[in-house]
């Protein structure tokens, strides 16, 4: 046993292989196994977390653009002309007027005129 | 001062290019490293939350924990810095908070005769009995004189080493080493005298 000093820089080998024995845990084997058996992959860093999305992202994105782009083209596509509804519609159906007052410019008059009442 | 902060008797001393590389490799999810790693901490690990925790049970439900948290927390370990440190801090915590959890029943009072003296403890029985009384006595220890003494003298931490476990001044971890040994030295010296 060493001297007893208070700043004592060094373990005390006797004390410390004593303190050793009284806290030996048994089963070595078992708990190594037992922790071991816990483990699970550990979590992935933002970034390959992040990078494992990419892919599945930039296809989810090119097909939402894709289907929002669609939409778009036939809420913008114009609509058909005046002269198309006068021609096409029944002339008692009323869609042909509505086409009419629709309409930003006035119709062929030829047109207009050629359709019978 | 710096000492090997891995003195454990058996086995050899994991070098930290060792340690960094195990850890990488536990982190891409290699078991047989992470196996590795815990195969050489175990022993180690269960003392420390041993003195913590007096039910060995306990003691290795906390140690286990710990290895399954640093295992979390792997990203977050330095490699240029030696793993036993960095994972002791985390057995404390673990023992700590587990016996916060539970309300573990308190230290049963010394023995009267734990620093009363006894023949030499030369056959098994009474090294066994010695030991009985090691831990009794260090369960009469405030907690963190207790764990000073046992990352020092079992361990073989550095005081630093140990400062930086346990987030306390360097200087207050000699004074509670110096502590619990005077009381620990006397209980051996008692058994080391023939009565």
């Amino acid at each position: 046993m060493k001297e007893e000093l208070p700043f004592d820089h060094e373990p005390d080998a006797q004390l410390g292989a004593a303190l050793r024995e009284a806290l030996a845990p048994q089963g070595h084997d078992a708990f190594v196994a037992r922790v071991v058996a816990g483990f699970t992959t550990p979590r992935a860093g933002s970034w390959d977390v992040l990078a494992g999305w990419a892919g599945r992202g930039i296809a989810a994105a090119a097909l939402l653009a894709l289907g929002a782009g669609f939409a778009a083209g036939r809420v913008m596509q114009p609509a058909a002309s005046i002269e198309e509804a006068l021609l096409t519609a029944p002339a008692d159906s009323g869609t042909a007027a509505a086409a009419v007052m629709r309409g930003d410019n006035p119709p062929d008059a030829s047109i207009v005129f050629a359709i019978r009442p | 001062m710096s000492r090997d902060p891995q003195p454990q008797a058996g086995g050899p001393r994991i070098e930290l290019r060792e340690e960094a590389e195990l850890v990488t490799r536990s982190l891409a999810g290699d078991r047989t490293a992470f196996g590795a790693l815990v195969e050489r901490y175990a022993a180690q690990a269960r003392r420390v939350a041993r003195a913590f925790l007096r039910d060995p049970d306990d003691a290795d439900d906390a140690a286990q924990d710990a290895f399954l948290s640093a295992l979390v927390k792997l990203e977050q370990y330095d490699p240029r810095r030696p793993f036993g440190p960095w994972l002791m801090r985390i057995v404390a915590n673990a023992a700590t908070d587990r016996r916060r959890r539970r309300s573990v029943r308190s230290a049963e009072p010394l023995d009267p005769g734990v620093v009363g003296g006894g023949p030499r403890p030369d056959t098994a029985a009474e090294r066994s009995a010695l030991s009985e009384r090691l831990r009794q006595a260090l369960a009469e220890l405030p907690e963190r004189r207790r764990l000073a003494v046992v990352l020092f003298d079992v361990e073989g931490y550095s005081h630093a080493e140990i400062a930086g476990m346990l987030k306390i001044p360097e200087g207050t971890v000699r004074s509670e080493v110096f502590h619990a040994r005077r009381k620990l030295r006397t209980l051996l010296e008692d058994w080391r005298e023939p009565s």
